[in-house]
């Protein structure tokens, strides 16, 4: 097990058009044990990362340290780490005894039957045992996915890799995969990183989640943290499904202390609380979630009219499509609401429940919740 | 009534027959014209199917009397194989480079190794003639096995760069790497098993070409001793006048005998290399 540091590691390729820069000076503790998810839309550098962490990209700037030691120069097999690949990047030649058994052999001076007894033994935790004497050309996607992690469950190492290992599953065998995966870290204990570009994924499993954008640190927090204080629009845009509600708002000050966000077709008054908070009488960006929403019956000072565009059925929720003053608003309602297209509602927020952004640089200011830890308030729907 | 399906199998069986006809026909005719006498090969009275008892092995009889087909058979074969083993050398760490290291000059040198698959190698033979003089190489077998392997190279090169790109994905030797080889050692141990049915491949091509080769044999040797196979053809082929069928027809059954059956024996992996899997 191992403690790894990420010290301003910087990753450029050198391209005919110019150097492209993958990586970004990421400074990043990961502490033994910890369950670490890097996620990020395709080509944020989460991978070239992770390859920078497995020693099979060279990092151009920076310094890698796992347990204090600098590893930068550290050839892939002296770094003791185990990656599982998106391809699996089994041995098509090899048995899956052969495949499970290869690095321990190689790295190690075990005897024959401890490696045997030692692939036996990761092959019972992955339940996988019958098939030890095929190759893995007859295996299903969701076996060779076993395979590739009791391969990496072997070795024993100091850290785990994960490269969107899941993603050439089918959704039901992914989720029953993310449960095992978390099930393995937690009585392994092993350090580990994965790399998806699921968010669900990330939020169900990581112990901290790191969000990368176009090579830069967004924010890294555990999965409450980035759901419920996002650092800037960005993460709040790609935390959560369906994606948070964004709207252009000013904010103006009333006498009282309080406040009102005038919008494209709507106001919103705020409390004192909030406009202390804020930077005084400007622009924003108010952010709200879809589940964050209620259906009301009456106008009130708090209250949206939108018009119902589109009413999605996914059997525990609804999720509707409104017109919020020709912008789209996403709202997920209980099955109980369930408003004809068309029609002209009225909908809501908590307080607690805004985001307002910084409208230049888009980074946060103010969240409704002051803690991530704290209890999130059951949503009550008031159809 | 034929439903579509079965129309368009038995269309597709017609299609191949013809072409099957089409292709077989010569080596119909070569075995064929080497069973018969020297008479009867150019009597325009022996039909398509001679009769049984016309059949006769003097052609290979007489081609063995006649000449020394030992010799030139071994010399083929010699060269052939050294040339296969020596291009393979050669090709498979070049092609590994070409296909998976980033070097200057990767493009230029690789375009240079393809554009001689395609350069007419007739229009360098007299400086090849001239190099090979002067290194002494003129008229040896060493001579002849240095031209082929040179020459064979390109396309052997080309073949497994697709194949190294294409059919092994690198994550298997970046696993390989983690597991714990060298970058070397993943190559050999990993990735080189797992190009076995490429390997195949490259080395049946090169084989052909080899054991095919007229013109730098040709050019490079003048005595009966170091001539191969292919060459000494030309020489049986005589003049226009007395020339004996059967006895041309006998020696191209011997010269065509090894490459199919190094084939045959090949086929199953060749067809593996080509298909890329």
């Amino acid at each position: 097990m191992a403690q790894v540091e990420l010290d301003s590691i910087t990753k450029v390729f050198e391209d005919t058009s110019g150097p492209i820069v993958a990586v970004e000076e990421l400074s990043l503790d990961i502490p033994d044990g910890e369950f670490v998810v890097f996620v990020g839309p395709s080509g944020c550098g989460k991978s070239t990362t992770l390859r920078m962490l497995a020693g099979l990209e060279q990092i151009t700037d920076g310094e890698l340290r796992l347990d204090g030691e600098p590893v930068n120069d550290v050839s892939p097999k002296n770094r003791d780490i185990a990656m599982v690949f998106q391809s699996y990047a089994l041995y098509p030649h090899k048995t899956v005894r052969g495949n499970m058994g290869y690095g321990l052999s190689l790295s190690t001076d075990l005897s024959d039957e401890e490696v045997d007894r030692r692939v036996v033994e990761a092959a019972e935790m992955m339940g996988i045992e019958d098939l030890l004497d095929k190759k893995p050309g007859s295996l299903s996607g969701g076996q060779q996915q076993r395979v590739a992690t009791g391969r990496a469950i072997v070795r024993e190492p100091a850290v785990f890799l994960f490269d969107e290992p899941l993603s050439n599953l089918d959704a039901q065998l992914r989720k029953h995969m993310r449960t095992e995966l978390s099930r393995i870290h937690s009585e392994l204990g092993i350090t580990t990183i994965y790399v998806t570009h699921d968010q669900e994924e990330a939020m169900t499993m990581a112990d901290r989640i790191v969000i990368l954008n176009d090579g830069q640190l967004q924010q890294v927090g555990s999965p409450k943290e980035v759901y419920y204080r996002p650092a800037n629009t960005f993460v709040a845009d790609f935390i959560g499904s369906p994606s948070m509600n964004f709207f252009d708002v000013k904010l103006r000050t009333e006498s009282d202390g309080t406040g009102t966000l005038v919008g494209n077709g709507f106001t919103y008054e705020v409390s004192e609380k909030i406009v202390q908070q804020s930077n005084g009488e400007g622009d924003y960006i108010l952010s709200v979630r879809p589940e964050n929403f209620t259906v009301v019956d009456s106008l009130s000072p708090t209250s949206i009219e939108a018009t119902v565009d589109v009413v999605e059925v996914i059997g525990s929720d609804n999720f509707l499509y409104l017109d919020v003053a020709g912008k789209e608003c996403r709202v997920r309602a209980p099955v109980e609401v369930e408003p004809e297209e068309g029609e002209v509602i009225q909908i809501s927020f908590d307080e607690e429940d805004l985001h307002l952004f910084d409208r230049n640089t888009e980074d946060a200011l103010i969240h409704g919740h002051e803690r991530a830890e704290s209890e999130p308030k059951l949503i009550e729907h008031k159809a | 009534m034929i439903n579509e399906t079965r129309r368009s199998r038995l269309l597709l069986y017609v299609a191949l027959g013809a072409f099957a006809l089409f292709a077989l026909t010569p080596y119909f005719w070569v075995i064929r014209t080497s069973l018969l006498t020297n008479f009867a090969a150019i009597n325009p009275e022996t039909g398509y199917l001679p009769a049984l008892d016309a059949l006769t092995l003097t052609a290979y009889t007489d081609i063995w009397e006649q000449f020394d087909f030992v010799t030139f058979l071994k010399n083929s074969l010699v060269v052939s194989i050294s040339a296969t083993l020596i291009s393979l050398v050669f090709s498979i760490p070049g092609a590994y480079a070409f296909a998976r290291l980033d070097f200057p000059g990767r493009k230029l040198l690789f375009y240079t190794a393809v554009f001689t698959i395609m350069f007419p190698w007739i229009v360098i033979t007299i400086p090849v003639y001239e190099v090979f003089y002067v290194l002494g190489l003129i008229n040896t077998l060493s001579g002849i096995i240095v031209a082929l392997s040179i020459f064979v190279l390109p396309q052997t090169i080309w073949l497994l760069q697709g194949f190294f790109r294409q059919g092994i994905p690198e994550n298997i030797e970046e696993a390989a790497l983690i597991d714990g080889h060298t970058e070397i050692g993943a190559f050999l141990r990993i990735v080189l098993p797992l190009s076995a049915p490429a390997v195949g491949a490259a080395a049946l091509f090169s084989f052909l070409t080899a054991w095919n080769n007229f013109l730098w044999v040709f050019v490079l040797t003048s005595d009966e001793d170091v001539r191969t196979a292919t060459v000494a053809i030309h020489f049986i082929l005589g003049s226009d006048v007395l020339r004996e069928w059967n006895i041309l027809m006998a020696a191209v059954v011997l010269l065509v005998a090894p490459p199919v059956i190094f084939y045959g024996l090949s086929q199953r992996y060749v067809g593996e290399g080509l298909g890329g899997n």
